[in-house]
């Protein structure tokens, strides 16, 4: 339904752009770093053991529009393939969590609060569409802020507990405990992601330019309902790379 | 507007505030001017974008512990018969006692999680002639109160109907008591209770039948599939059980075997072990992976051992230990349509002999490999009127 919206929206700004005296094209390409993160770690995780980036690139195509050649500001539309990864280990204390699978032969749950070591991996791939402002103050630089829609169409968010106990219920229910267990929540990801995004290029040469950007997601990545993490969580990431302009 | 300031908004340097006698000036052509001066300016850029991230990633300060457990209850072995068991599923402390202890009162050594608090306090006597005994155990964070009751385990007849069923207040398993309320009896329900069963009796492979050969209940063990959850550690079947001795849940998942806790504290001289069953055995055979074994019939398993000592035996020594000295085995563990008596002689092991402290255990299983997590789901056994003959 959105995304209909977006591509006649889409339609429109080309349409009209035909008119129009300056429109730019361009290829984007980078790597997408960050964190899907709760904004502010709630009080249950302990200790961040170690970080690092998944192999995450961007990759996308961005039409933008000015009054003139000479105008500062400006408008832009985006698509991107956008990969959003992380590999993070943890130590987590009385950590809820509510686990929840189902197959053929019916549901199985089990909900308990964990105390021990994490490791968590999350790669999703998303087509987002950036649209903002941009602000060209000369040859050399731009600037552009605005939001983004993004539609997940691959995702994994998955990894393991281990050296730690869990209690059946709540923190009152009798301890177990645990060697290793694995967890994956990819399935249970939600499709759409919207946010903010803003960010500078710097010309490098003729019409190579190097780029940052900032996207922040505003939906939690997983649905309200969704019970094995109890706080939200939030795609945050930065984008290193290139635009090219065609 | 001061002539100056028009005339520097004229020279396109921006609007600018004048607060408290300053002068700033909103930094637009000018800032962006500067920073494109500065070609490292893009990391600059980049550098906060992941300040952003890494502040709000601070980590808080500890949350006052919520947790409020009974970690040990220690009292002298003179006193003991059999090794205090915490049951942290049911919230009892089973007492195995001395008959003098029992008359005199104890005064146990209590360790609960860190900064909780115990009442009655560590090292306080209780005594058994009166009312029960509740220990409140309240957690550091003071949000959470668990209660622990004290239960003595004496068992006066060696006989058991299975009548007096009750229903786990949270996991909604059933579990077999005395006629005093006492607890000997255990099964592998509170194990099956974490890996995401139904929340009802039937869905755990013990529970109460008044399918009888005497009184209204008969204890009905049930193979049964394993549930996704459990498909994750491997285990794809949950055999029935049912043991005199303690669940230890604790070691659920990294040792199940020694989870099941076999044995209550005898005395005397054990001759013989009846009781009655039936037993059908269900469709499909398979191992523990879950390949169907063609041919392969499963088969039920009742057993009886007599031990030395007052530590447990387990899953993992319950036929090998050097302590056992007499065992009563059912011999045939096929199927049997209607209740079948058994009358077994206990085997006693030459030159093996009785101690003052001994332990008895009686163990079923509707499926004979149900520990090695083989059987063919659906296997049913029913047993009732079980007896150790002195």
């Amino acid at each position: 339904m959105n995304i209909r919206i977006f591509i006649i929206f889409l339609a429109a700004f080309i349409a009209t752009g035909a008119q129009a005296q300056h429109l730019e094209h361009r290829i984007q390409a980078g790597f997408n770093i960050g964190a899907t993160a709760p904004v502010g770690l709630p009080n249950t995780i302990r200790k961040i053991n170690s970080y690092r980036p998944e192999f995450c690139p961007s990759l996308g195509y961005e039409l933008s529009w000015r009054p003139t050649k000479a105008s500062e500001w400006g408008a832009a539309v985006g698509v991107k393939l956008d990969y959003k990864g992380m590999t993070t280990k943890d130590e987590v204390m009385y950590f809820h969590t509510m686990i929840t699978m189902e197959d053929g032969s019916g549901k199985s749950e089990f909900e308990g609060a964990f105390t021990g070591k994490n490791k968590t991996t999350v790669r999703n791939a998303y087509v987002s569409f950036p649209i903002s402002a941009t602000y060209t103050p000369n040859d050399n630089w731009r600037l552009h802020l605005g939001g983004y829609m993004a539609w997940l169409f691959s995702a994994n968010f998955y990894g393991n507990v281990s050296d730690g106990y869990i209690r059946n219920g709540s923190s009152l229910g009798e301890k177990v405990n645990v060697s290793e267990a694995s967890f994956d929540f990819g399935t249970d990801m939600r499709r759409f992601d919207a946010g903010l995004q803003g960010g500078a290029e710097r010309r490098v040469g003729k019409k190579l330019r190097v780029m940052g950007n900032l996207s922040w997601g505003l939906r939690p990545v997983f649905p309200s309902d969704f019970r094995g993490m109890d706080f939200p969580m939030y795609n945050i990431f930065v984008t290193l790379g290139v635009t090219y302009r065609i | 507007m001061s002539a100056t300031e028009t005339m520097l908004l004229a020279n396109g340097f921006g609007p600018s505030l004048l607060v408290a006698g300053f002068r700033f000036k909103l930094p637009l052509h000018s800032a962006v001017m500067y920073i494109m001066t500065h070609i490292q300016s893009i990391r600059l850029l980049a550098a906060c974008a992941l300040t952003a991230i890494a502040m709000q990633a601070c980590i808080k300060s500890e949350p006052p512990n919520p947790e409020a457990d009974i970690e040990s209850f220690t009292l002298p072995d003179s006193l003991l018969t059999g090794e205090v068991f915490i049951d942290q599923s049911n919230r009892k402390i089973l007492l195995y006692l001395e008959p003098e202890a029992f008359d005199k009162g104890v005064a146990p050594v209590i360790t609960t999680t860190k900064g909780a608090k115990v009442s009655p306090a560590s090292g306080d006597s209780i005594f058994f002639t009166g009312g029960e005994n509740v220990y409140t155990v309240t957690s550091a964070s003071g949000e959470n109160r668990k209660q622990y009751t004290v239960e003595v385990v004496s068992i006066g007849e060696w006989d058991w109907a299975f009548e007096k069923w009750l229903i786990h207040d949270k996991d909604k398993y059933q579990y077999v008591i005395e006629e005093d309320g006492g607890q000997v009896w255990s099964s592998g329900n509170p194990g099956v209770a974490l890996s995401g069963v139904p929340k009802q009796p039937d869905g755990y492979p013990l529970r109460a039948t008044a399918d009888s050969e005497s009184g209204t209940y008969a204890a009905e063990l049930i193979t049964l599939k394993g549930t996704v959850l459990s498909n994750l550690v491997g285990i794809k079947l949950f055999a029935g059980s049912l043991f005199l001795g303690n669940f230890d849940v604790s070691s659920a998942f990294l040792e199940p075997l020694k989870a099941t806790q076999f044995g209550q504290p005898f005395t005397g001289k054990a001759t013989r072990f009846t009781g009655y069953y039936k037993y059908a055995p269900g469709a499909s055979y398979q191992d523990k992976e879950g390949n169907i074994l063609p041919g392969v019939t499963d088969s039920c398993a009742i057993y009886a051992v007599l031990y030395t000592g007052r530590t447990r035996l387990d899953a993992t020594n319950i036929h090998t230990s050097d302590r056992i000295i007499a065992t009563a085995k059912l011999p045939d563990g096929s199927g049997r349509g209607h209740f079948t008596r058994f009358d077994i002689p206990f085997t006693y092991i030459p030159g093996r002999s009785a101690t003052k402290e001994m332990m008895m255990a009686i163990v079923a299983s509707s499926s004979k490999d149900g520990d090695q997590y083989r059987g063919a789901i659906g296997s049913r056994l029913v047993v009732d009127s079980l007896a150790i003959i002195q």
